[in-house]
């Protein structure tokens, strides 16, 4: 493992550094400035407003699940995952299509429709995978299970 | 500082975030990472190679690779995000920093966190053709993806033997156990949030693992099949978000650079134009007329876009071995083909001598039955196979054996 981990490490130096010549090669000093200042605002933004916004829905709809059944909470919750991050993607392209693509080819679609019939079909099965727990699982056997 | 990093962990503790599913995750994403630098690198070279580079000339080779580039990266979003949700609590890790070498290690992951960020959002954006970003595309994300690769490699190094540990089955790690109660702040504002957040039900640890990788696995096969239908011809019924859709465009196929944009509307519609082929002491030219007169090929290639699209179509005209043969010109070299725009990136490009002697490369004058649209390149096109759709140059000018 730990001539491995020397290839590695290796490895990974030559692959940082071979990233710092090409970006000193072909990029400018002005636009470097820019990546780094993407690459910070990508950190803050993921790890100062995304992750603690996560945990604050988290423990709300935990809270506000108290006399829900654990099971369909987390079921909700696993639908509003899959809607949100298909948003992140989608979100920027309807904007893309607003500022007006370069030709009738590009963003051909109507993504904001095709959004929210996403978001219909992910709650309707997110509903219906509920109502089969809550059917199929009785309560005290849940309970005994925890 | 220590209690309230420590209050931030404990607030933070959930059943999926441990080494395991760190593991779990983290081969998905770093396969995935992978496969989109093999391609991003193939496709690079296929662009700017080196002079002794030769490539395989299969038909869909390209289509493939970069359809796989751009999906692959599309995936990347749930996991990376997923990765992150798992690790969260490793940011507020107590103490934040035990030396110079840990120092290094924290900031290597920063900067392989924030590069792949960067890295999946622009190349998602450069899909859609939207540039918000005051850098040039094409060149940073050349040069973050070694970066990012350097940094994983780094990553694996460092954590080999927890990875190793937790490969098959789940082993308790130090890192795993939240901080005791009273290793936390317990007044103030901050210790009453925590305190708040501590008294929430807490999920049950199976299922709230069940439900964090139901989440993770379903978002990723949504993203994929819901975009790859660009790539894809199977996938195409359910094509919801991808940016292009096949069969749609002039001829029933999409187009990257309008016949506007490139500035060619007059010089391509111009009643004298001719093709010119040079080599070496000899040039010959050639009316739109006379590559009709000489005998036609048709062949079935894909127009395949970096940008991960791509689209089959059947095109005709004059195979390049034969032109050359025509024009008395060496079908064994490089060729430097010039298009009619005036200027852009791709006004002048080679191509490489395994394409000029492949018989499926023409100098296109029709398309699925009917004469080239101005926007697919009229009067003549090239087309080749396993090469990418920037190089398919469109309203040729000349083509020039390299000498």
């Amino acid at each position: 493992m730990k001539i491995a981990r020397i290839i590695l490490l290796a490895v990974g130096l030559l692959g940082l550094a071979l990233g710092a010549v090409v970006m000193v090669a072909e990029v400018r000093p002005a636009q470097i400035v820019g990546v780094g200042i993407w690459i910070l605002g990508a950190i803050v933004l993921h790890d100062a407003v995304l992750a603690p916004a996560l945990l604050g829905v988290d423990v709300l709809m935990r809270r506000a699940g108290r006399r829900v059944r654990p099971a369909v909470v987390v079921i909700v919750q696993v639908g509003v995952v899959v809607g949100a991050i298909m948003s992140l993607l989608v979100l920027p392209e309807m904007y893309a299509k607003v500022l007006g693509p370069k030709n009738d080819t590009v963003l051909p679609l109507d993504y904001g429709l095709n959004l929210a019939l996403f978001w219909s079909v992910t709650a309707l099965l997110t509903a219906v995978a509920c109502a089969v727990y809550v059917r199929a699982v009785p309560r005290r056997a849940a309970q005994r299970a925890t | 500082m220590r209690r309230l990093l420590n209050g931030m962990r404990r607030s933070l503790t959930s059943p999926v975030r441990n080494a395991r599913s760190a593991v779990v995750i983290g081969r998905l994403l770093g396969l995935a990472f992978l496969v989109c630098f093999a391609t991003g690198v193939y496709s690079h070279f296929l662009q700017d190679p080196l002079p002794w580079m030769r490539f395989a000339t299969w038909p869909q080779l390209y289509q493939v690779t970069q359809g796989i580039h751009i999906t692959a990266g599309i995936a990347c979003f749930p996991l990376l995000l997923g990765k992150l949700y798992v690790v969260y609590p490793q940011l507020f890790q107590t103490p934040a920093l035990k030396g110079p070498v840990h120092l290094l290690e924290r900031a290597s992951i920063a900067l392989f966190v924030g590069a792949s960020l960067v890295q999946i959002v622009i190349g998602l954006l450069n899909t859609y053709q939207w540039y918000p970003f005051p850098f040039n595309f094409k060149q940073v994300h050349w040069a973050l993806s070694f970066v990012i690769i350097g940094s994983l490699a780094i990553h694996i190094a460092v954590k080999l033997p927890i990875i190793a540990r937790n490969w098959s089955k789940a082993v308790p790690e130090a890192d795993d156990e939240p901080p005791a109660e009273s290793e936390v702040p317990t007044t103030g504002v901050t210790g009453r949030v925590m305190h708040w957040i501590d008294r929430t039900p807490a999920p049950e640890a199976g299922l709230s693992r069940r439900g964090f990788f139901a989440a993770v696995g379903l978002s990723t096969v949504a993203v994929v099949a819901l975009t790859a239908g660009q790539s894809f011809a199977a996938l195409k019924p359910l094509n919801l978000f991808g940016p292009r859709q096949k069969d749609i465009g002039p001829q029933g196929l999409p187009i990257n650079r309008t016949a506007e944009a490139a500035k060619v509307t007059e010089s391509a519609m111009a009643a004298d134009w001719v093709l010119t082929v040079m080599a070496a002491g000899t040039v010959a030219t050639f009316t739109r007329a006379q590559l009709l007169a000489l005998p036609q090929t048709q062949v079935d290639l894909p127009i395949a876009c970096v940008e991960g699209w791509s689209q089959m179509a059947t095109w005709k005209g004059v195979r390049m071995r034969d032109l050359l043969e025509a024009a008395g010109a060496p079908s064994d070299k490089r060729l430097i083909v010039n298009s009619l725009e005036e200027r852009g990136g791709y006004r002048t490009t080679e191509m490489g001598a395994e394409y000029v002697g492949d018989d499926l490369t023409l100098v296109a004058l029709e398309l699925n039955g009917g004469t080239l649209d101005i926007q697919h390149g009229y009067p003549a096109r090239v087309i080749a196979p396993g090469r990418p759709g920037v190089l398919q140059t469109k309203w040729l000018r000349s083509l020039e054996v390299a000498s």
